[in-house]
């Protein structure tokens, strides 16, 4: 290299005397130290500088000596799926079916994970609707207590096998010995599994296929079969009547397809404010359940009666005398009778019960009615519910007669819920081949020797025919997290078909769908709809009507106290190993983790020595979690439950719901939880009867802790009637006077200015403008039934916690959606409204001006923002917030503390089990997971909107109301709840508001916070009459209260 | 010194023949002497509690506020209400220091030492529960408004809770200043009298340099002055805030514009009462009768009186509103929630109004007003009251307010909620165990300055004045004489 020499300045280049100066300087400028000769390193730590030295020092050491938050490495693909775009959420359609149920879904997954469901819209059953139980359902895909492997050998002698093992096993066992092979299931919704079951009878000659619903509907299709030929449920078509009258059928929650009927329902109740019209639902009931809550009448009967309220409908429609002893009730039945009379033709009659002679009944109301080809369509029926219960207690005893050879059982655990669990466990003894597909350890699978566990639904391929031409597909939405096989898969083996259930579904499907294109587009649909909606009727035969009122005539007459076993919305009869849904407080009664006995508050004044009228008595049931338990004793068999009080239930009669006192090998959150009551059924007259007409019941010394989530029902206080958190009115009142709300909100805010410009008189604060987008929120009171889909769906979008039975008792759970519950009028038999509260994301908030470190503040879009890495965790918002929606992590719920080992003995084994790796996999990556120690509350899904304004934005053009549907609102299937952009004219937001504009008000608005969130008030079809008797008590309460407040 | 004639009919503030000599003697003996057995077991207990209150303390930190029985409705409990409690407590040293100094209320020497020092041991306490309440308390330093590189994220002045962070630590800051710039002379005094030089040297240092000439005093009373000043609108300010809390919120029940006044009266009612209870027992144990009188504790009572009534009114007032706003939610809480014996939390509204309103009254008798039983016996009793009150305030507003759905189960403490508590007592005990020891507990220089104008045997001979006409006095140009002569004696 040459000896150039480079030059930045002249002084360089000169080699001057100020640049070598300058050099030996590295700065500039003056360096703030003292000055000395020896240099800068050298140099005196000046006083001036102690605090610099003193502070640098103290953060230096704080910071080599604080301590490591263990890292956790995420690994990139090393060669990325084609479909997987890592925080792109893909969507799959596919279809729940789990214990019969049928529902058309969306499953979100994420980077290869199924995290969340979503409803099916091209579905015309279900619209885009989902239930709590569909939305917990992807929880059970992780669900720890799922068999990982086939296995042969009974309970310790079970040792994992191989396919090939079991295969060889059990297709040599059927072989061996021509044996009377049966194949128990539940309801078989799927076409192509009921060819592979005709290819399997073709291999074996006696193989008999029985179906098997634990909550069964043989009254109906017997007394279809009697009536009108037909073994079948038609369709019901509760949009289209005028008057709807329920006999005990919880058509909302969970009788035969209550996702459906609650979208048809609320089409009813959807109120024009032009021209207000909307159904009027009767409902005669003996326990309070959610669609009597739902009722604009309800009507309370002892369970013995239900056949005389039957036919007693049905002789006052015919224009007969009513034979019902009790005058009120005969009243009530005329009553109802007449208005039912009025609307021929636009009325629908439905009964929960499963006595084929008051189905026939039913029958013959809805024929007098005229409501067949009207409100029931006979053109599409139901394959949802297909048992005989007859069949399978000759099943049962042919078992004991050793007249079975093998048993096969798919979706059924009759050692769990027939009523005579021993006689099958016995028979089960006797038969040489058992083998089980089920995809737990539940209390049949126990008993079986060969397991073959069955894939989840999400893993799972298939086809199922909901109601008649309307189908929908499965399709896997991940790879098979264990040595687990779809039992169509079994079955095809052991008929010697070599192709597996996936050919032989595209092969099923091939020329039907078109092929492999049509098929491609059948599976991205997920469903297929009939072409055209024929609607017909069936012929109506009479003949079996008085043999049923004979038979109705003849029933036993009720003991002192009669039962009634339900089903719960959300733990059903399978549901209780899944944490989400036993968490999931009732909406009835409010509890969570538990079974328990409801009471009447008569009962309870009588029974448990609790008068609910004595404010004294009444506090201390509701502020003290242990409440008294009961002995409930049916034929010598007997349990103790704890009971709680519901309003709504018939004096005299107890309800218990099923589905719980499981197993613990089906997981964690089953365990301890509840007694199983499947035992108090009986089978009576070849169907299982859940309704005892006479039990014992007993107060015991035991008090038993229920973990409740609302302790205090209404809103209505001795100081006064909090109207201002709830509005509802009825329909009369609202026609007579439809400015009712607005001049009821004007009166409540005239200390402060009164309605108009309230939010800008309102305040002394100076008034902003909003400009851009504002999120609001419109919850529909007359449309939400209650059913708390969006609860769930809540709890898996935002990863809320789960936190467990002692938890939720000391008032910790975590949910961010709740549904208020209020009762008003009568203690006995109230109205009752729901009213989903969740963060209102006030636009004068109170929690955001009192925390210390602006932890949560307000966004320039109108949401309530809450900055988790923030929080200290004061939980002054908490007590600030007016609707106390904010909810604080008391422990380590999530694992995701920096404290190591603070979980165990805190939380309990079901929350430790939330935070198993498996478990984990169903948290949405898009959401923090809370530490211990911070506030966290509804944020109107804000990785939703996010994510919608952002593929607006990509698309360059303006928001639209389907780029963004928060989680409750899409799971919501009466669409009650409408999201947007309030700030946008067209927004749905904006016209909800505006449609409805006299029925629109603002809980709580008193208080000048401003939410964005807006109710839609309650319209009851009631007459001014029927009004009065509804507030008669209300009224009573209040003058009862005024010397109180004086004194 | 100024001059000063006292009525021979106002009590002596100091017993006794007591020269100056004595007044060292007697006050700085405790310091000198081996403490007794008393002491220990006294000061052993007070750190057993202190350690269960530090193991509770770090349950709560591990594990989370979930080992407290707080929930959902219920966001404070037992935290806040001791924390209020006990600043409240600690009101009454600085009143009595600064504003009963401004006043020229001679009797506050006898007890102004204890008093300032139990201010600061209670506000130590209280400090305690706002730090350790928040669910992640290794983040509280979000509370202050330092530098920092988060832009637009700092703190929230609009909050209450940052105001309390402010007020305590400046009425903290002030108190401990005023304390321990009156004990300078007295630790300078001890000093001059160590034996050892361990403890020369250690009140040396903590004397900074005393000397006690003119100078000093001097700028100690100027100084004692202006810390009087300071402190004084500290005293209104501090419960002010605290009670800002509350007063600024939209609960039912917190929601008063009474609070502040009100606050301010009920804290100076504990905090009286705390040094009641306190000098009751000193006075005992150390045999200091001759410098906390019956004059001081009846004194004293007089204020309890007084600020009990106080608060009595405003609690009616409360009532009154309730009802006269008719505003449903309000007269839910103080009818309902409060005011009705048998509602869930009853007991604890009729156990404030027995214990702070009622029972106070019978200090409008002289002869309850100068007995010692009596006298403790109460000052407990207000203690406890005010206690309740605060706890009525929290727990009985917050648990059923504005949503019914929302109404919480019944809260009670959980083992490590009274254990912070019972930690707050170990901390308060064991430090005013150590101050006792080894400070003054009784203003040494500030008892010799009363001693020469109302000390017993000084009076005592003033008392021939009082047979000397006025005229007689005031004309024969000898009443200044008198006295120095009289004094010279």
């Amino acid at each position: 290299m040459s000896e150039k020499k480079y030059w930045q300045s002249f002084g360089e280049l000169n080699n001057s005397e100020a640049y070598q100066q300058s050099a030996k300087d590295e700065f500039a400028e003056e360096l703030p130290v003292e000055a000395n000769d020896k240099g800068f390193l050298e140099s005196a730590t000046p006083r001036r500088d102690f605090l610099k030295y003193l502070g640098f020092s103290t953060a230096a050491a704080a910071l080599a000596a604080s301590c490591e938050t263990p890292v956790k490495k995420a690994i990139p693909f090393v060669n990325k799926p084609e479909d997987i775009v890592p925080g792109v959420s893909n969507y799959y359609a596919t279809t729940y079916v789990q214990d019969g149920d049928v529902v058309s879904i969306l499953a979100k997954v994420r980077d290869g994970r199924p995290i969340k469901i979503e409803g099916n819209e091209l579905s015309p059953v279900t619209g885009g609707g989902t239930s709590a139980r569909v939305q917990a359902s992807v929880l059970d895909l992780y669900d720890t207590a799922r068999l990982r492997f086939p296995t042969i050998g009974v309970g310790a002698d079970a040792k994992e096998v191989t396919f090939e093992a079991i295969d060889k096993a059990v297709g040599e066992a059927l072989l061996a010995k021509s044996l009377n092979v049966v194949i128990l299931t539940d309801s078989i919704t799927s076409p192509s599994t009921k060819a592979i079951l005709g290819e399997i009878s073709a291999k074996y000659n006696t193989v008999k296929h029985v179906v098997y619903n634990a909550v069964s509907y043989s009254g109906i299709l017997l007394a279809n079969e009697a009536t009108f030929g037909k073994k079948v449920i038609p369709s019901y078509r509760f949009d289209n009547a005028k008057v709807i009258v329920s006999l005990s059928a919880d058509f909302l929650g969970t009788w035969l397809s209550p996702i459906e009927f609650a979208k048809q329902y609320a089409k009813g109740k959807k109120i024009n404010e032009k021209k207000p019209e909307m159904s009027k639902h009767i409902h005669f009931e003996s326990v309070a359940s959610l669609t009597g809550s739902n009722a604009d009448e309800r009507y309370l009967h002892r369970p013995s009666e239900a056949g005389a309220v039957a036919l007693g409908l049905l002789n006052a429609i015919n224009g007969q005398t009513v034979s019902v002893s009790d005058p009120k009730l005969k009243n009530q039945i005329t009553k109802t009778a007449k208005i039912l009379a009025d609307h021929k033709g636009e009325a629908l009659v439905v009964s929960g019960s499963n006595d084929v002679n008051v189905q026939i009944i039913v029958n013959a109301i809805n024929e007098a009615l005229q409501s067949n080809g009207k409100t029931i369509d006979w053109s599409t029926t139901y394959n949802t519910r297909q048992g005989i219960d007859a069949d399978f207690a000759k099943l049962v005893d042919d078992m004991n007669a050793g007249n079975v050879g093998a048993l096969l059982i798919y979706g059924a655990n009759p050692a769990y819920t027939w009523f005579d669990a021993d006689k099958f466990k016995t028979g089960l003894k006797k038969v040489a081949v058992t083998v089980s597909f089920n995809p737990k350890n539940d209390e049949t699978t126990q008993l079986c020797k060969y397991v073959i566990p069955d894939h989840h639904y999400l893993e799972s391929w298939g086809d199922a025919e909901v109601k008649t031409g309307h189908f929908s597909f499965l399709q896997p939405t991940i790879a098979p997290l264990f040595k687990t096989r779809q039992w169509q898969d079994s079955l095809l083996k052991w008929s010697g078909s070599t192709s597996d259930y996936v050919t032989y579904l595209k092969t099923y499907w091939g020329n039907k769908v078109g092929g492999e294109n049509g098929w491609n587009k059948v599976l991205q649909d997920g469903v297929i709809n009939p072409s055209a909606t024929s609607f017909s009727s069936a012929t109506f035969n009479s003949s079996a009507i008085a043999a049923a009122t004979a038979a109705i005539g003849s029933a036993k007459k009720g003991g002192k106290f009669e039962l009634v076993l339900y089903e719960k919305i959300s733990v059903g009869v399978n549901g209780a190993s899944n944490p989400w849904l036993q968490e999931l407080p009732d909406p009835v009664t409010r509890a969570t983790w538990d079974n328990y006995v409801i009471v009447s508050p008569a009962l309870a004044k009588d029974l448990l020595k609790i008068d609910l009228t004595n404010n004294g008595q009444a506090d201390a049931y509701e502020v003290q979690p242990p409440k008294k338990v009961v002995k409930v004793t049916v034929n010598g068999k007997s349990v103790s439950l704890p009971a709680l009080i519901i309003p709504g239930t018939e004096a005299n009669t107890i309800g218990i719901a099923i589905g719980y006192g499981r197993t613990k090998e089906i997981g964690k959150s089953a365990e301890d939880t509840g007694k199983n009551v499947f035992g108090f059924s009986s089978l009576n007259a070849g169907t299982i009867n859940f309704s005892v007409a006479d039990v014992t019941v007993e107060l015991t010394d035991d008090l038993y802790k229920v973990a409740l989530t609302q302790t205090h029902g209404q809103y209505n206080t001795a100081q006064g009637n909090r109207t201002e958190i709830m509005k509802e009115l009825t329909l009369a009142d609202f026609k007579k006077e439809p400015n009712g709300i607005l001049e009821d909100r004007d009166k409540e805010l005239a200390p402060y200015g009164g309605l108009k410009d309230f939010e800008k008189n309102g305040t002394i604060y100076p008034y902003y403008d909003k400009p851009g987008i504002h999120w609001g929120m419109s919850v529909d009171l007359n449309s939400c039934t209650g059913c708390a889909a969006c609860v769930v769906a809540c709890h898996a979008e935002n990863n809320v916690s789960v936190v467990g039975k002692p938890e939720v008792l000391r008032f910790h759970d975590m949910h961010w959606l709740r549904i208020d519950r209020y009762y008003t009028g009568d203690l006995e038999n109230p109205k009752v409204v729901f009213q989903p509260m969740m963060c209102q994301h006030c636009d004068n908030a109170p929690c955001e001006n009192v925390c210390p470190v602006a932890a949560t503040n307000h966004s320039s879009e109108g949401l309530n923002q809450m900055t988790y890495n923030r929080c200290i965790g004061t939980r002054y918002c908490a007590n600030n917030c007016p609707y106390k929606v904010r909810r604080f992590n008391w422990a380590d719920y999530t694992g995701a503390d920096s404290f190591p080992d603070n979980q165990v003995g805190i939380v309990n084994d079901v929350v430790l089990n939330m935070n198993d790796d498996l478990t984990r996999m169903v948290l949405n990556p898009d959401v923090t997971v809370r530490s211990r120690g911070v506030i966290e509350k509804c944020s109107f899904c804000v990785q939703r909107l996010q994510e919608g304004k952002l593929k607006a934005k990509k698309e360059s053009r303006p928001l639209l109301d389907s780029d963004i549907k928060t989680a409750c609102q899409q799971s919501c299937p009466t669409d009650a709840i409408v999201f947007g952009n309030a700030n946008n004219q067209h927004s749905a937001i904006t016209i909800a508001r505006t449609e409805n504009a006299l029925r629109t008000f603002y809980s709580l608005e008193q208080l000048h916070v401003l939410p964005n969130v807006n109710y839609l008030a309650k319209v009851r079809n009631l007459d001014s009459e029927e009004k009065d008797e509804w507030l008669k008590d209300d009224k009573k309460e209040d003058k009862k209260a005024e010397p109180a407040e004086k004194k | 010194m100024h001059l000063k004639y006292e009525s021979q009919l106002r009590e002596p503030l100091v017993y006794g023949t007591k020269t100056y000599h004595d007044v060292t003697e007697d006050i700085v003996r405790p310091i000198e002497a081996k403490p007794s057995k008393l002491w220990y077991i006294g000061f052993y207990i007070a750190v057993a509690l202190l350690l269960f209150g530090i193991y509770s303390i770090y349950r709560d930190v591990t594990y989370g506020i979930g080992q407290w029985n707080l929930n959902k409705t219920i966001g404070w409990g037992w935290d806040i209400t001791n924390f209020v409690w006990w600043v409240g407590i600690g009101h009454a040293g600085t009143l009595i220091s600064a504003i009963l100094l401004l006043f020229r209320q001679g009797w506050r020497t006898g007890v102004n030492r204890a008093a300032e020092a139990m201010t600061i041991f209670a506000v130590m306490c209280a400090g305690q529960f706002p730090i350790w309440h928040m669910g992640r308390v290794w983040m509280a330093f979000f509370v202050l408004p330092y530098a920092n590189t988060r832009g637009p994220l700092w703190v929230n002045f609009n909050s209450p809770l940052l105001w309390d962070v402010f007020a305590i630590s400046t009425y903290f800051t002030v108190s401990l200043l005023f304390w321990y710039s009156g004990l300078l002379p007295d630790l300078a005094t001890v000093r001059d009298r160590a034996k050892t030089k361990l403890r020369k040297h250690l009140y040396g240092v903590a004397s900074f340099g005393w000397t006690g000439s003119t100078k000093h005093w001097q700028r100690h009373e100027s100084l004692s002055l202006v810390l009087a000043g300071l402190s004084t609108p500290l005293v209104l300010s501090v419960h002010t805030i605290v009670s800002f809390d509350f007063a600024t919120s939209v609960v039912p029940g917190w929601h008063t514009t009474i609070f502040p006044p009100y606050f301010v009266a009920g804290a100076i009612f504990s905090g009286f009462a705390m040094v009641q209870s306190l000098m009751v027992i000193i006075r005992k144990v150390f045999g200091m009768e001759d410098y906390i009188t019956m004059g001081h504790i009846e004194a004293m009572n007089k204020v309890i009186v007084l600020t009990g009534s106080i608060v009595g009114v405003a609690y009616l007032t409360e009532l009154f509103m309730g009802w006269y706003s008719q505003n449903k939610y309000e007269g839910y809480t103080f009818w309902y929630s409060r005011a009705n014996l048998f509602s869930p939390y009853g007991w604890s509204y009729w156990g404030m109004m027995a214990c702070n309103v009622l029972s106070p009254q019978i200090f409008w008798f002289r002869k309850m007003r100068r007995n010692l039983f009596v006298t403790f016996f109460m000052s407990v009793i207000v203690n406890i009251g005010m206690w309740f009150e605060r706890f009525v305030i929290i727990v009985t507003s917050l648990y059923r307010d504005y949503l019914p759905s929302a109404w919480s189960v019944y809260y009670s403490p959980s083992i490590w909620e009274i254990g912070f508590y019972l930690g707050t007592f170990g901390l308060f005990f064991t430090c005013f165990f150590l101050f006792a020891k080894y400070f003054p507990v009784i203003a040494i220089a500030e008892i010799k300055y009363v001693l020469k104008t109302t000390g017993e045997s000084y009076k005592g001979k003033m008392g021939h004045l009082e047979h000397v006409p006025a005229e007689v006095f005031a004309h024969s140009g000898h009443g200044h004489t008198i006295v120095e002569n009289d004094g010279a004696n």
